[in-house]
């Protein structure tokens, strides 16, 4: 009985967090974003301050100011 | 067909090893690289266990790309990258005792490293299995090879001594090799006295400190970064100049005809 | 009160003397990319405060209270995982249906939070190391605070940083680091503070 109800507890505590997890993903994509933060996100316009040099949008920008 | 194909394969393989290195060009996966590069042992381990957790997570995404919904791809990648660290650190655990412990928290780490996570979306969810493959053995190589040499730069600086087959230990005694520090040990039966010989020790401690990770990685980096701009330059020079070869090969060219109407 | 002082004395210790960016080298990735914005590196700051205290109060029970009796503390990284991703998604969507004032300084940092190491690497050294409840909460309040303070100085410098002449290669990445490692030799000074 131990070993088999550990491995459903286990298994169940990870599926338990597992659907929160999927849940509340989904729920923050679907929800719309206030009015005024539409445009948040990843872009030129938005990643002025970051230095990630691998990233491509850096690659664009810095091949804009060349 | 077979040509572009074996042609991609390649490009999958190598890329990673030096042309879009993911620590010395992306510059990603920067926490591990600073912390576990005290030795170069421990540092190589990592680069292992790490490569071992990029291809089996590369390749299982690969494998449920078409199966996993795209709005919940996230939560899939990180539940899957999180299985197999689980699995390199039991494995650690019971196998690598030493380079278990000198990695610490930093093997839990792997769940969230940014080079993990970033192949699987940007490439094992869009390729098939074989290229998955290859793409993380040779991400994987390139992040050995890189934090490897960090390992030796700081550990043959800071303490002067290179070690090797301590973490490794299955080969018996571990090997020291003096390189820049040399301290010869005897024991003196009469006195029952150990007796500490320094014939020579250049040895820099600052590079075994945080401050001394910090610097090493930046002047990788920048040597990497002048490397590639240096090639980037000869490789304007070179277009400069073909650009004016054909100007004047054209220029030639018009000449002879106006001449030959002539 | 002798409680009182050893908390308060762990809280420093986590905070400067074991730096989490300095030392520990946790965060690397937000720290060097978040940039030369005092403001926005404040917000990432105070973002990164909340979710490390959330994940340690919700991490700590479910560990030493369902994982260890049920016998399979094995799963802590998986479980710890999801739950800070979680809690991120949670606090995420409550942000974005109540305060769209929050929503605009903290929305693009959210997703950076999940795959900052700090947070899962407080949670983890907190069971690693069997520490009780209220050292794990010191632990989670000395390490976020040290991030918010370092994370902060580090954009004053490179805001300072913009106008000067850096040899090319320097540029970006390599000059954050070798000014991180001026920073760490300071940081050095607080060694032996607390006994």
């Amino acid at each position: 009985m131990d070993q088999v109800g550990y491995i459903i507890l286990a298994i169940s505590i990870v599926v338990i967090l597992l659907a929160v997890f999927v849940i509340s993903f989904v729920l923050y994509m679907r929800t719309p974003a206030p009015k005024g933060c539409e445009k948040l996100g990843i872009g030129p316009k938005n990643c002025e301050d970051c230095n990630v040099e691998g990233c491509m949008i850096y690659k664009q920008r810095h091949k804009k100011e060349e | 067909m077979d040509n572009i194909k074996r042609g991609q394969h390649k490009a999958s393989f190598l890329n990673g090893i030096l042309k879009e290195n993911p620590l010395l060009i992306q510059v990603l996966g920067l926490c591990p690289a600073l912390a576990v590069t005290k030795s170069l042992e421990t540092a190589f381990g990592m680069g292992l266990l790490f490569t071992f957790v990029l291809v089996s997570s590369n390749v299982i995404v690969s494998l449920l790309r078409k199966l996993i919904p795209e709005e919940i791809r996230t939560p899939c990648y990180i539940v899957v990258i999180a299985t197999f660290v689980t699995i390199v650190k039991m494995f650690a655990e019971a196998f690598l005792p030493e380079l278990y412990s000198s990695l610490g928290v930093f093997l839990s780490l792997l769940v969230v490293n940014c080079i993990v996570l970033g192949r699987a979306e940007a490439f094992a969810g869009q390729n098939g299995v074989f290229d998955s493959f290859l793409d993380g053995v040779g991400n994987g190589i390139g992040y050995t090879w890189a934090i490897s040499l960090m390992g030796i730069i700081r550990e043959v600086f800071g303490l002067g001594t290179l070690t090797i087959g301590k973490v490794f230990n299955f080969f018996g005694e571990p090997i020291k090799l003096p390189i820049l520090k040399f301290v010869e040990v005897t024991f003196d039966a009469a006195t029952e006295t150990y007796e500490r010989t320094v014939h020579y020790d250049f040895s820099i401690s600052i590079f075994q400190n945080p401050a001394g990770a910090f610097i090493v990685l930046g002047l990788m980096l920048a040597i990497m970064a002048a490397i590639t701009n240096h090639k980037k330059a000869v490789e304007k020079a070179k277009e400069k100049e073909a650009k004016l070869a054909a100007a004047a090969a054209k220029a030639a060219e018009q000449a002879k005809l106006a001449g030959g109407a002539n | 009160m002798e409680m009182i002082i050893s908390y308060i004395l762990a809280i420093v210790s986590y905070m400067l003397i074991d730096n989490v960016v300095l030392s520990r080298f946790y965060g690397i990735c937000s720290f060097i990319g978040v940039g030369n914005k005092v403001k926005s590196a404040f917000s990432m700051g105070l973002a990164v405060t909340f979710v490390i205290m959330m994940a340690t109060l919700v991490c700590y029970p479910l560990y030493f209270f369902v994982l260890v009796p049920a016998g399979i503390p094995f799963l802590d990284t998986l479980v710890y995982i999801l739950v800070i991703a979680s809690l991120v998604q949670i606090v995420g969507l409550f942000i974005k249906k109540n305060s769209p004032t929050l929503y605009k300084t903290l929305g693009i940092y959210l997703p950076l939070i999940t795959t900052n190491c700090a947070v899962l690497g407080v949670v983890q050294t907190n069971s690693d190391a069997s520490l009780d409840f209220l050292t794990s909460l010191a632990n989670g309040l000395g390490t976020s605070i040290g991030f918010l303070v370092v994370i902060v100085l580090f954009a004053c410098m490179r805001e300072r940083m913009n106008g000067y002449n850096i040899p090319k290669a320097m540029k970006g990445v390599p000059i954050a680091l070798i000014t991180a490692a001026l920073m760490a030799l300071a940081f050095m000074g607080f060694g032996g503070m607390v006994g």
